[in-house]
């Protein structure tokens, strides 16, 4: 089986987002670190599960972004994944998904894969577009939020339950290959192996400039970038912790909440 | 150039689901700017009664795309026949919700039409005189304006963004009927799983006290449990990340894949507040958020904000409440 796994890089969660002072992007110097996406750790680590599920298999993980993502296709190398392809872009600014999914299909094209995988959506843009779109892309069948997957190889195809709401799940037959977008929760993403992340310094990425000739025309576009407006009063409480405490304590027995 | 207005009808089992109410609002507030006709769109095995219903309840022009083949949703066919429905189209907007559905097949759509793609839509505006779209990104510590660059642009409205108005008495549309025929399917519908876990604990609770990422350590969940403990028909929730660490178990996570709540008191812990959450508790009656990092977004949807780090903030409300027990009061 081989399986190609789309990872990306986000900023850490807990960075500050400053706005740049044209209000088109946000300010890429005050950002304090880079991960992998969250919701992409459930992806490599399902790709991991498969690969030791059914020896003989392979993982590529690909990832498209300036120089630094290197860092975590290198991080999907330690959790298991065998081969990086770095897909190299210029500009720190906005990625389109289309783009994105473009890039990534392209590459995958000749390659025969049996599953792509990729997390539900990325944490940072919150679109949750790749996924459906490499799928369409390659015309494969596809399944977003995929919170269980049971592979038949016998008859060529994988089982699996998505997430819709409340908690209810449609199962769903796919013919492979195959793309399926991991919600998070399906598994336990490991941590990289000491071995493997010694490995993934030696190993040479497979590093290429994304689409130079062929970079469709933009889809849509970011114009503006603001900070989000506030839906209630929003009362910030002030002076040392103790008096923030006696000051909460007063206005939920003010409401009656606390007795 | 005017353009058309498509909504896609989101039913389960039957009943349309009250979010396609909330994209004909959403399509009236574009119609606004644009002037555009709304039409409506619904696929089923059996469209007839639901076209119908929809007909007559927003007067809207209703095509019924009746394909023996679908039972419940399927990504491959919504994608094939919508694309057939909206092919011919120079230009349009199309509206989904921002549900398991319209997430899942409305990027496979823009890929096969051609056309913009935005998903999560909050709100709709103008920027220079041109149609914009926002939704939040980087967790909802910002917000981006978006601008289809197509004639055509697939939008997923974020459900609870877009407040149903009630339909005006209208005259009722057409429904216009099409058949299609969907076979060898590569995507096959084996059914719902209904949920196991029992949500009833979190949703019939009068104040929730909610975990998020920056509880740092599952032992601090004790102080959760310790300031639940203080109010009557309290509930200890979470947010979807708690439950994935494994120190809440899934009827108790509370946002979009979760249950959503609307306790007379919430109090966020921790909680970074991005939308996927704060969808399931922004309608609880008095939220107060408690959380170190003064940018966390879930201090946009709170009455009350207090920037401390949780784990000793918690000890010293409740050794102040403790201690005004004991003076009696």
């Amino acid at each position: 089986m081989k399986i190609l796994v789309c990872i990306k890089q986000v900023c850490e969660s807990e960075s500050p987002i400053q706005i740049d002072d044209h209000g088109r992007w946000i300010q890429t110097d005050v950002i304090t670190g880079y991960q992998m996406n969250r919701l992409d750790e459930f992806a490599v680590e399902e790709a991991v599960l498969l690969k030791e599920a059914y020896p003989g298999s392979s993982i590529d993980a690909i990832s498209i972004g300036p120089e630094r993502s290197a860092e975590v296709i290198k991080r999907a190398i330690g959790m298991g994944a065998d081969h990086g392809v770095h897909m190299l872009t210029e500009s720190e600014g906005y990625l389109n998904p289309f783009t994105i999914a473009s890039g990534i299909a392209d590459y995958a094209r000749d390659k025969h894969y049996t599953l792509i995988l990729t997390g539900v959506m990325s944490e940072d843009q919150m679109q949750g577009q790749v996924g459906p779109m490499i799928a369409a892309c390659l015309s494969l069948p596809w399944a977003t939020a995929v919170i269980r997957q049971q592979m038949a190889p016998d008859t060529k195809s994988v089982f699996v339950e998505r997430e819709i709401e409340g908690g209810s799940r449609d199962t769903l037959q796919l013919q492979l290959p195959a793309v399926l977008t991991i919600q998070s929760g399906i598994n336990t993403p490991r941590y990289p192996s000491l071995s493997n992340l010694l490995r993934a310094n030696k190993q040479k990425l497979e590093t290429f400039q994304a689409g130079d000739s062929t970079q469709p025309q933009l889809r849509e576009n970011v114009v503006r970038v603001a900070y989000p407006e506030k839906s209630r009063s929003g009362t910030v409480l002030t002076g040392t912790q103790h008096e923030k405490a006696t000051r909460l304590l007063s206005m939920l027995r003010e409401k009656a909440l606390l007795q | 150039m005017k353009q058309t207005i498509f909504v896609i009808v989101e039913h389960f089992a039957g009943q349309i689901k009250p979010v396609t109410h909330e994209l004909v609002t959403c399509a009236k507030r574009l119609q606004l700017i644009t002037g555009s006709a709304i039409k409506a769109v619904i696929l089923d095995a059996h469209p007839a009664m639901l076209a119908r219903e929809m007909a007559d309840t927003w007067g809207l022009e209703v095509t019924a795309a009746r394909i023996p083949q679908l039972t419940g949703y399927n990504g491959e066919i919504y994608k094939s026949v919508l694309a057939d429905l909206l092919r011919d189209l120079k230009t349009a907007y199309v509206c989904t919700a921002h549900s398991s559905q319209g997430m899942d097949f409305a990027p496979a759509l823009a890929v096969e039409l051609n056309a913009a793609c935005i998903t999560g839509v909050e709100d709709i505006l103008e920027v220079e005189n041109q149609t914009c779209f926002a939704r939040s990104i980087f967790g909802a510590k910002a917000v981006a304006h978006v601008r289809p660059e197509k004639d055509v642009s697939i939008l997923t409205i974020q459900p609870g963004m877009f407040r149903p108005q009630k339909p005006e008495i209208a005259v009722p549309g057409s429904v216009t009927h099409r058949s299609f025929n969907c076979e060898s399917l590569k995507t096959r519908s084996r059914g719902i799983k209904q949920a196991e876990a029992d949500m009833t604990g979190i949703t019939e609770a009068a104040v929730i006290v909610s975990a998020g990422q920056g509880l740092g350590d599952k032992e601090n969940l004790d102080l959760i449990y310790q300031l639940a403990a203080l109010f009557t028909k309290s509930a200890v929730a979470g947010s979807r990340i708690v439950c994935d660490l494994g120190w809440l178990e899934y009827r108790c996570q509370v946002g979009v894949t979760g249950a959503t709540v609307s306790p007379k008191l919430y109090i966020a812990c921790g909680i970074s507040g991005a939308v996927q959450h704060a969808m399931g508790m922004r309608n609880s009656e008095y939220i107060v958020a408690i959380n170190k990092d003064p940018a966390a977004a879930i201090f946009q949807v709170a009455d009350i904000c207090i920037v401390e780090d949780l784990t000793s903030f918690i000890p010293a409300f409740i050794k102040v409440y403790e201690k005004t027990k004991s003076d009696g009061l």
